[in-house]
């Protein structure tokens, strides 16, 4: 038995030291390597190739699989954490900075000429500023426009939409895109709508998720009602665009892939709310006809856009290799290989307004770069409310699920999440001491 | 030697066989049991986005005042009532096989396959199986329903449906007529039978069927007692301890369970109708990290379990004495 | 009299043969649609007839073309095999003293040690997440290994094999004057043999199929296993599904196999870890 045993453990021992020496590899053939957390988008590499080419001592690896912010905090306090990483919006940006794995390079970037701020899409600013001090640059910058494949329009002999056009004749159109058989299944949406969106419609409807203090949600105005009616209106009253029930159907087999884009490249949707970066894959099918317009507005012309930034980890002992990486993201090379990948539009602003960006030479049928600087021109960032830590939004997300599955009526939801949201500050601000100062000095009241 | 002297060095020899196992009991299990009750009293949040600091009863204030606690709790039990369903159905299929079937190796294996093989991936077939559209099941389903006369009569959505026998309603305790139907959870829980029928239980159940004296049922058929009255009266109260050692584990596996189906199968959803217990604490800790808090619900679904335990053993002792 | 008996006998046989071949096939079918789906090509998966018209083996190909499926398999394997000789060597050197050795309070100990398997396991996993965080051993073999390399349950599985052997055995051998741990490893472990192998079935099957531990302390694509990476594949490139249904079905034959060969042993431990101890 002992020699059983012993047999055994001698061949885990080989295995062993087979499972650890097929382990990628640190160093490279003499180059440092930094890992970069990010998305796996497919322009990633030729922007991680450009890097590499332009510090040919590095090599900067993607590591797709971590993305969490709640992910990368905890790895960076186990010591696996990566060296770069992104954030996506004002509250992940104050997340990484309170557990302090974000390193402040104000200074270095200054010293290096380069102002954040002021070179940047003000849009961005939320999302790499935190208190006045930079602690990263943005990679890109988004807003969303409608989307339409003009093959789609042309088989239902529908005319192309004009910019400027109403709410009225949005859903007027859409309704002549959307085909049901038999069964009540449908063929065809005329449109997709992210029900995410539901934000952007909320804003141009005037309203906002909560008040100039942060200290009280006010989703249940009557301007933020308007807007998430009209989002639930989209999918349950006008029926233009699939609710999640059919969305899952739609997408759950047969190698269509899910979301907006394939809808729209396979003309199951005729139109789609989304950002330039949906080019990523969309330019891939070639002979695709499509156009962009502004989304119908309300009462106000805005829409929510938003940054992604890279921030470099504080615990990285490479910190200092990393910092090449976010001077690279400032380069010109960067920001015009951006815009002519179109991975949305290049976070600093004077390289969209240059004769390149708009037209791009090897995309000559994209004709409508235009709208897109516009809508990222007049876009603002999200809320965030810094009562409600760490996905706390819970409150309001909880009720506009509800809303999106259908199960809702969307006022009432919006005055339950009003009211779940605002006790829901009251309450941190009451039970943790440094919210129960901001509170106060917010309002002059005790929570 | 003395008798003391002896002691000591059994002991020491027993201590030494122990060792490793008695060590990674404290580093793996009662370190951490002891380690979560302390944390249940803090505000402990990995990303140390706030100190760290004890917060008495607050985690479990939230908790009592947290409706997704209860509608999970709910959820929970909810998934609890397929167990007497797969205990009977595991009870059936053992009698068939006790009445000295031929081929009873041959039925023990197909039958048992289902639950040898359980995990993600049989929970991703299940998953494409259940597919509204598409899927094999509401294809056999409207296929039937279309030789009924129902042409156009759609099956139920699954997964992806909150709907549910007992029309609870969604996101609140309470009832909603809408919600009557078929949905994630009965999908869930019938694909937890098919695991569950031939597996396990069924083997325990088998085992003790043949340890029934024999004289007893034969003395009971000259007495001239049905089959069924021979079950009911003979049978059963023998397999009773065997019942009773199912229900038990069943309890405590089912209490902490559903974890791998809501985070392979449904991700928790339709509207958190299928999100557990379990999957709850494995949200607030190890995707927000939020480790006070998940360790006070991790306590309190200890205390349930044991509760419901200590009640099994009382109503299950009476039931032996029977 | 007797011939009407025989004959009720023969049609309730019958009818018991009829039962278990439809709940074997209720068993089965799902199997079956999983091994015909995996052969499918794309655009046929949505068809209601279950048969592939023209058949696809390369979409197992495809599996290992599309992710780093060989290394979830080794990783799976690996990750199992040290749990498993692990927990076989610390839980029969615990029975054993549980079983064979003498020492005052053995049995009131050994009761204690018994209640902690009603522990709900995520109790322990959330301080044991951050004993990880805190030792560095986040994304690693090691950290995937060595919590699971002690078991209660099979502490008590071998005991109650233990417990069954004669004892006169050990002690003439203790008579002859050999020690504790001669009489464990030259006496007791090979007749315990059976037990042995049953537990290393179970545990190498719970740890090759186990989701949780892995999940929250995997991060990098080298170290996946297979139920982490089939998950990935399924939200990465599920849409095929007919290529994931190939996976699916590489996935479970190991253990189909195991569980077939080894169906003594497996029968034995499910009834061996009921008797109350």
């Amino acid at each position: 038995m002992k020699l059983t045993f012993a047999a055994i453990g001698a061949v885990l021992v080989l295995l062993s030291i087979f499972a650890y020496r097929t382990l990628p590899s640190e160093n490279t053939d003499g180059k440092t390597r930094l890992v970069w957390v990010t998305d796996n988008n497919p322009v990633r590499a030729e922007q991680v190739a450009l890097f590499n080419k332009l510090n040919p001592d590095l090599e900067l690896v993607i590591d797709p699989a971590n993305t969490d912010q709640q992910k990368v905090i905890v790895q960076s306090i186990g010591g696996v954490g990566p060296d770069l990483f992104d954030t996506y919006g004002q509250e992940s940006a104050e997340a990484y900075v309170a557990s302090g794995i974000a390193w402040d390079i104000t200074d270095r970037m200054l010293e290096a000429g380069i102002d954040v701020p002021k070179v940047i899409w003000p849009v961005a600013v939320p999302s790499c500023v935190v208190n006045g001090r930079v602690y990263g640059f943005p990679c890109n910058v988004n807003a969303n426009a409608i989307w339409f494949n003009k093959d789609v329009f042309d088989r239902s002999g529908v005319p192309y939409p004009k910019p400027g056009w109403t709410w009225e004749e949005f859903i007027e159109t859409a309704k002549k895109l959307t085909i049901r058989d038999e069964k009540g299944r449908a063929k065809q949406f005329g449109l997709y709508w992210d029900f995410g969106a539901t934000r952007d419609l909320v804003y141009q409807h005037g309203g906002r998720y909560f008040d100039p203090t942060l200290t009280r949600c006010t989703l249940d105005s009557p301007e933020a009602i308007a807007g998430v009616k009209l989002s639930h209106a989209l999918m349950y009253v006008h029926k233009v665009a699939p609710t999640p029930t059919e969305e899952a159907a739609l997408s759950t087999q047969g190698g269509w892939g899910s979301g907006g884009i394939t809808f729209l490249m396979s003309g199951r949707v005729a139109m789609a709310y989304g950002g330039r970066w949906w080019l990523n894959l969309m330019r891939k099918q070639k002979g695709l006809r499509l156009g962009v317009v502004e989304i119908p507005y309300a009462k106000d012309k805005v829409t929510v856009g938003g940054a992604r930034c890279t921030f470099v980890n504080k615990n990285s002992p490479k910190r200092e290799l990393a910092l090449r990486f976010i001077r690279f993201l400032a380069s010109r090379e960067y920001n015009e290989l951006l815009n002519d990948q179109a991975d949305a539009l290049a976070p600093v602003m004077e390289y969209c307004y240059t004769e390149r960006f708009l037209h791009n030479p090897e995309h000559p049928e994209e004709d409508y770069n235009a709208v897109w600087r516009e809508v990222v021109k007049n876009s603002v960032p999200a809320e965030f409310c810094p009562f409600l830590r760490g996905g706390e939004m819970e409150p309001i997300n909880t009720q506009l699920d509800l809303v999106r599955g259908g199960l809702k009526d969307p006022e009432l939801a919006c005055k339950d999440a009003a009211r779940n949201a605002t006790a829901r500050i009251r309450r941190n601000a009451r039970l943790i001491p440094h919210l129960g100062r901001l509170y106060r000095e917010r309002t002059g009241m005790d929570p | 030697m003395t008798s003391a002297a002896r002691h000591r060095r059994n002991l020491l020899i027993a201590l030494s066989f122990l060792l490793p196992n008695f060590l990674g009991f404290l580093i793996f299990t009662l370190g951490p049991v002891v380690f979560t009750f302390g944390a249940a009293f803090t505000n402990w949040d990995l990303q140390g986005i706030e100190p760290l600091r004890w917060v008495g009863l607050f985690n479990f204030a939230t908790l009592a005042s947290d409706d997704r606690f209860w509608i999970y709790l709910v959820n929970t039990i909810y998934f609890l009532l397929g167990m007497p369903f797969a205990i009977a159905g595991s009870l059936a299929v053992a009698v068939l096989l006790s009445t000295k079937i031929r081929g009873l190796v041959v039925y023990r294996t197909l039958l048992y396959l289902p639950s040898v093989t359980s995990g993600v991936a049989v929970m991703l077939l299940w998953k494409v199986l259940y597919n509204p559209d598409f899927g094999p099941i509401n294809h056999l389903i409207e296929t039937f329903l279309g030789w009924l006369g129902f042409e156009n009569a759609k099956g139920p959505a699954w997964l992806l449906s909150t709907q549910n026998l007992f029309a609870l309603a969604v996101e609140r305790l309470g009832i909603d007529p809408g919600q009557f139907g078929l949905g994630a959870r009965e999908a869930i829980i019938l694909m937890g039978l098919w695991g569950a029928v031939g597996g396990g239980n069924m083997l325990l159940y088998l085992a003790a069927l043949t340890n029934v004296p024999k004289e007893l049922q034969e003395a009971a058929e000259l007495d001239g007692a049905t089959r069924w009255q021979n079950f009911r009266n003979v049978t059963w109260p023998q397999l009773a301890p065997t019942t009773f050692f199912i229900v038990v584990m069943g309890f405590i596996g089912g209490l902490q369970g559903g974890f791998e189906q809501a985070r392979v199968m449904t991700g928790g959803g339709p509207a958190g109708t299928t999100t557990t217990l379990a999957y709850y604490i494995y949200n607030k800790a190890f995707t927000e990290f939020q480790m006070g808090y998940a360790s006070a619900v991790a306590l309190v679904l200890f205390a349930l379990i044991f509760a419901v335990t200590l009640i099994n053993w009382k109503f299950g002792n009476k039931e032996l004495n029977y | 009299m007797a011939a009407e008996n025989i004959k009720g006998e023969r049609a309730r046989k019958f009818a018991a043969h009829v039962t278990l071949w439809v709940l074997a096939a209720l068993s089965l079918l799902p199997f079956f649609w999983m091994v015909l789906t995996s052969f499918k090509p794309l655009a046929e998966v949505e068809s209601p007839n279950p048969f592939p018209t023209e058949w696809h083996p390369e979409n197992y190909r495809l599996v290992f073309e599309q992710v780093p499926f060989a290394r979830y398999y080794f990783n799976s394997v690996f990750i199992a095999a040290w749990c498993t000789f692990l927990v076989v060597l610390t839980s029969s050197m615990a029975a054993y003293a549980f079983s064979r050795l003498h020492w005052p309070g053995r049995d009131h100990v050994f009761r204690l040690y018994l209640a902690t398997m009603m522990i709900p396991g995520l109790v322990t996993t959330i301080p044991n997440f951050s004993l990880m965080v805190r030792l560095h051993l986040l994304d690693s073999y090691q950290g995937l290994i060595i919590p699971a390399a002690f078991s209660a349950f099979g502490t008590f599985m071998l005991r109650q094999f233990m417990m069954s052997i004669h004892p006169a055995l050990d002690e003439s051998a203790e008579v002859d004057g050999a020690r504790p741990w001669q009489i464990f490893w030259d006496i007791i472990l090979p007749l315990a043999r059976p037990g042995l192998v049953t537990l290393a079935i179970f545990t190498f099957m719970g740890n090759y199929g186990s989701l949780f531990w892995p999940l929250i302390m995997v991060k990098s694509e080298a170290l996946r296993t297979l139920p982490i990476g089939m998950m990935y594949f399924d939200s990465q490139y599920g849409r095929q599904t007919n290529v994931l249904m190939a996976a699916s079905v590489m996935n479970i034959v190991p253990l189909v196999v195991l569980f077939v060969v080894g169906q003594r042993f497996f029968v034995k431990g499910i009834m061996l870890g009921s008797v109350k101890g």
